[in-house]
């Protein structure tokens, strides 16, 4: 009962300090939007780009073209050797009439049909070999390079890499701008808890006097700041919320996002951005109350 | 009105010692000055003290002590049967509740009427709304202002901002009561006013100890009085007055 007591009083005193100082409360509390609002954007962007890639790694191959006339005696070997090769997973066979099935498959998706114009082509037979790991397409690709039975290599190799990055670089560039902007918002809460305790100082004094205990004196001041971090996210919850509809649709078309995984996308991301406007209005307000509270002796 | 500082089975004694003791306590600050030095003093339960000295004494120095506020460079302080250095931090708030202290400018919280005064001394140390309702109309009686206790501070008299907080430095029931200059800041009348309501708590059992520069009073009261001059204990002596008078 005692300990309700208490959460009750300390939850009371941080609502009522929050707004005695509502400038420099709702200032904070912007700063905290302005970080989660570009953490969401970092998120979104990363998420979906990490989207792609996992729909380029399962694309990542290397398909070697056959020379022309090559014997099923010549071939079966060469299918042995890059089978043995580090990173491959399989290898299939695509002979030209198989190739040929596929060209006019890519056709009737876009709702046409192959005209040879009367022409007879034969394509080149290939052979696909699918990765374990992406990042071992150059070393297949160098293996079959060296093979008399290839005519021609062609891989996704480097559209993977020039994906991870831009991947990269967005990560780094993002997290500096969150780690400098999170430094603002901690700064902001530590101020913004040191003039409540200035201003409060009156109060202080007496409670120390009449033997409040330090959590009775500390806590409003801690949940004060963490009031400051839970409105900033509900906000940048709702704004994220309302702009999610148009932003939906592109993760799934331009970033190949599957779709079960873009409908979970917001709960996730609404649980990053509460546990971070949390935990920095805990640790701001937590840093302020340590340098600013010294304990009584 | 002895029920409301006194609980039952409960006695103001603290054992058989004294309620406050001071063992060879120096107190020197961090610039080398040298506030007390060399103090011995003990003060039994249900005594009423005067604490005097010109200004730089070291009277407020010696009431820091007690509340622990700050530690003695030296020596023991024990109040209410506990030696201050050696305990915990967390023991502290607990002890603060066995002492009441008033001050010369009462410290009352402006925003707050005398009830609320009185109340936020409870609140902040997890008492129940049924103990507070209860307890705190008879603290304003025993100091009479229960027909003020919708007021704000600033519409009372400064005798009356002085039994407010009086009301509140008993809120704990506690068995010291330090008071530093509290008529400081009131005509010669309510002065007396004060010191007759400090009386009275006195006679219901809690020790009071009363830092002042009032001579008239202690010259009228003839209580013990413990004199300081240069952070030393000049004059110890039982119904005395505020000079030296041999």
């Amino acid at each position: 009962m005692r300990f309700v007591r208490f959460v009750a009083f300390a939850m009371v005193r941080a609502w009522q300090g929050f707004w005695r100082n509502a400038m420099m409360s709702l200032a904070a509390t912007a700063t905290v939007v302005l970080m989660l609002v570009l953490l969401s954007g970092l998120f979104i962007v990363i998420g979906g780009l990490d989207s792609g890639l996992t729909f380029i790694e399962g694309k990542v191959g290397v398909t070697a073209r056959l020379r022309d006339g090559l014997t099923d005696a010549e071939r079966q070997p060469l299918i042995a050797y890059v089978e043995t090769l580090p990173g491959v997973r399989s290898v299939d066979y695509v002979s030209p009439e198989m190739a040929m099935e596929r060209l006019r498959e890519v056709y009737r998706e876009q709702g046409q049909e192959l005209n040879l114009g009367g022409a007879s082509i034969t394509l080149q037979a290939s052979i696909e070999v699918a990765l374990t790991d992406p990042k071992m397409g150059t070393s297949v690709s160098n293996a079959l390079a060296e093979r008399y039975e290839v005519s021609q290599i062609t891989t996704k190799q480097v559209d993977y890499d020039k994906l991870l990055g831009i991947i990269g670089v967005i990560r780094t560039v993002g997290i500096a701008a969150l780690v400098l902007v999170g430094l603002t918002v901690l700064f902001m809460i530590v101020n913004m808890i040191r003039i409540a305790v200035y201003s409060r100082s009156g109060e202080i004094e007496i409670m120390r006097l009449v033997g409040a205990s330090d959590s009775f004196i500390r806590w409003p001041f801690i949940l004060e700041g963490i009031l400051c971090g839970l409105i900033g996210s509900v906000i940048t919850i709702v704004l994220v919320a309302v702009i999610w509809d148009p932003i939906q649709p592109i993760m799934v078309s331009v970033f190949e996002m599957p779709t079960a995984v873009s409908s979970r996308f917001l709960a996730v991301l609404s649980a990053v951005l509460l546990g971070v406007g949390l935990s920095v209005g805990a640790l701001g307000s937590w840093i302020s109350v340590r340098s600013n509270l010294s304990s009584a002796t | 009105m002895i029920g409301i500082l006194e609980r039952p089975g409960q006695t103001r004694t603290e054992g058989e010692g004294p309620v406050i003791s001071m063992v060879d306590v120096g107190m020197t600050y961090p610039n080398g000055k040298m506030a007390l030095i060399d103090l011995n003093v003990s003060i039994p339960s249900g005594d009423f003290v005067f604490l005097v000295g010109p200004s730089g004494a070291g009277k407020s120095t010696f009431i820091r002590l007690l509340i622990r506020e700050q530690l003695a460079t030296t020596g023991r302080v024990i109040v209410a049967g506990r030696d201050l250095a050696r305990m915990r931090r967390s023991e502290v708030p607990a002890l603060r509740r066995r002492i009441g202290i008033v001050f010369q400018d009462f410290r009352l919280l402006p925003a707050k009427t005398v009830f609320e005064n009185v109340a936020f001394a409870l609140e902040v140390t997890g008492t129940s709304r049924t103990e507070i309702r209860r307890r705190v109309p008879q603290l304003l009686s025993l100091v009479g202002l229960h027909e003020h206790d919708d007021h704000l501070p600033t519409q009372l008299s400064g005798g009356e901002q002085q039994r407010a907080a009086i009301a509140r430095a008993l809120v704990h029931d506690p068995s010291i009561l330090i008071a530093d200059e509290p008529t400081g800041n009131l005509d010669p009348v309510t002065s007396w006013e004060i010191i007759q309501l400090l009386i009275q708590i006195n006679a219901m059992g809690t020790t009071v100890l009363m830092a002042t520069h009032n001579q008239e009073i202690v010259n009228a009261m003839r209580r013990r009085v413990l004199a300081l001059e240069q952070g030393t204990l000049v004059r110890d002596e039982s119904g005395a007055a505020y000079e030296r008078e041999y």
